[in-house]
């Protein structure tokens, strides 16, 4: 079993991803800013964003149901919940014993899932939009997302993340090719599942084109703002990932107070810097052509098609 | 140091590989154009460090070749000639199959060359058992966009992958063979491109196209 320390350092894995999540949105909006040679708002912006949505009011349509109002909450949970199975700077979560990484991507579905159902509720033409886009994506997204789970659950034995993290943690990247194809296969999954920008452009509100923000047209308030925080720790949550199976350097694996640091301020760094080459590809394309897209999606099915067969060499 | 020689195989392998999936994803001839010569620039590569796993030097001028005429002479070549032709011939708009099946279709080729490779029944080294379905699977993919796409100028661009397929395959299984050849091959291919590309810019001012389905048509005027 676990000591209370390692269930302590669980816990505070868990509530650092929630509470840094918004941190890593607002690096990103600030390389955007610079990018566009904009001074851009403080990386502490999304903090104020939300402070100051929790303190409006919220306005709700009366012709909504309840699935309206309970979406932000189940929003909001499903993805918290999802943050506790992230091994952060611990090679190990002590919550892994409850769940595994087709775990935290059920919890990602489920949240996706009542989005949707959320943007059809109020019935405005938007919603059903964004909803349909949103639907097309993620089951184009669903078998490339797998494709990868499955080789790197191949590779490391297991699809628990403490099982992988710790393997990847001791092993080197070298022996294994099909990492490869199964990292240009997660990073493109990353900006799907996210909305970054070739599948929906994140800093719009008014256009046509728009999916996320298109099920979410409706929401003030509170809910806007779990809305927006969920929404960020989906994006640390997946980077968190995609830097801890792909470069686990200065991970710690043991519980000291030195190697625990290390393995904080490498994961942060690793994390805003990935955060930044993110925001510096987005300045650089513009949004595809929504039935161009299922290319980008074919384009990670493809690749970590290939991993598989160089797995099973 | 043999372990670490076969990753640096491996890996380079599999960076051949997403060069060549560079050509098949794309659409444009410039990008195509761009594609092959980032794919010729990663062969040189492979190249390289097969004359430094198999301690032959004669590979590494092979290798220098490869660099200068596939990825500097070729591409220069291509786009000189190709400078006055309509924007409208360099983009395939249509091709027989769409761009996402041709890429799962590439991704089927790369798993048949290496189900095919592991059935040949015969002794190797790593080098062999490592590059050879690559250089098989850049063979296959070049056929797929030879008879995939419907303008003289991109199937050009298919033939130059097969032939950096069969490169790499000699280059594997033979381990360098004499340079003579080698720099016969090359010019051989320099040559072969001078006179298709001659040959496409007048097919491209006769028939105001560069289809291939009207090139098979009879003429009724």
């Amino acid at each position: 079993m676990y000591s209370i320390a390692e269930i302590l350092i669980g816990v505070i894995q868990g509530l650092a991803i929630i509470l840094l999540s918004p941190l890593i949105t607002g690096i990103m909006q600030k390389t955007k800013a610079r990018t566009q040679k904009r001074i851009g708002a403080t990386i502490l912006q999304p903090y104020y964003d939300i402070i100051k949505l929790i303190k409006k009011d919220e306005v709700v349509s009366d012709q909504s149901s309840w699935i309206f109002k309970v979406c932000p909450w189940i929003n909001f949970v499903a993805l918290a919940t999802a943050a506790f199975f992230i091994p952060l700077f611990l090679t190990y979560s002590p919550f892994g014993l409850a769940g595994d990484l087709l775990l935290v991507v059920g919890l990602f579905a489920l949240a996706r899932f009542f989005t949707m159902l959320a943007g059809l509720d109020v019935a405005s033409s938007f919603g059903g939009l964004g909803s349909s886009r949103e639907m097309m994506f993620s089951a184009l997204l669903e078998p490339a997302l797998f494709l990868t789970i499955f080789i790197v659950a191949l590779t490391y034995g297991g699809t628990n993340l403490s099982t992988i993290v710790a393997a990847v943690a001791g092993a080197t990247l070298l022996p294994h090719p099909q990492l490869i194809f199964a990292a240009i296969a997660m990073f493109i999954i990353v900006l799907g599942e996210t909305g970054r920008l070739p599948f929906d452009n994140p800093a719009t509100h008014l256009e046509l084109t728009m999916v996320h923000e298109a099920m979410v047209l409706e929401y003030s308030g509170k809910s806007l703002a779990l809305i927006e925080w969920s929404q960020a720790i989906k994006l640390m949550i997946l980077l968190a990932l995609v830097v801890n199976i792909f470069a686990p350097w200065g991970i710690s694996s043991s519980i000291t107070v030195a190697t625990l640091g290390i393995g904080f301020i490498s994961l942060v760094a690793k994390i805003s810097l990935l955060a930044v080459i993110i925001a510096y590809l987005e300045s650089t394309i513009a949004k595809w052509r929504l039935f161009r897209i299922p290319d980008l999606i074919t384009i990670a099915i493809a690749s970590s098609m290939i991993g598989m067969v160089l797995y099973y060499l | 140091m043999e372990s670490i020689q076969l990753d640096i195989l491996t890996i380079s392998g599999s960076v051949l590989l997403i060069a060549t999936f560079g050509v098949v994803a794309r659409r444009g001839f410039m990008d195509w154009l761009n594609a092959y010569r980032h794919q010729s620039i990663v062969l040189a590569g492979v190249t390289a460090i097969i004359g430094y796993v198999t301690g032959i030097w004669e590979i590494y001028i092979a290798a220098v070749l490869t660099l200068l005429v596939k990825s500097i002479a070729i591409p220069k070549i291509l786009t000189y000639v190709t400078r006055r032709l309509d924007i409208e011939f360099k983009t395939e708009t249509n091709p027989y199959i769409s761009l996402r099946t041709s890429i799962i279709i590439s991704a089927l080729l790369v798993a048949l060359s290496y189900f095919l490779t592991q059935q040949i029944p015969f002794r190797s080294d790593q080098v062999v058992n490592v590059l050879l379905p690559v250089s098989m699977a850049q063979f296959f993919i070049g056929l797929f966009v030879l008879v995939n796409r419907r303008t003289v100028l991109s199937q050009v661009v298919g033939l130059l992958i097969i032939e950096n397929g069969l490169f790499l395959f000699t280059m594997v299984l033979t381990h360098g063979v004499s340079l003579i050849i080698e720099i016969g091959i090359l010019v051989d291919i320099l040559v072969g491109i001078v006179i298709s590309s001659i040959l496409l810019f007048r097919i491209g001012r006769t028939f105001d196209s560069l289809d291939v389905t009207n090139l098979a048509n009879l003429r009724d005027d």
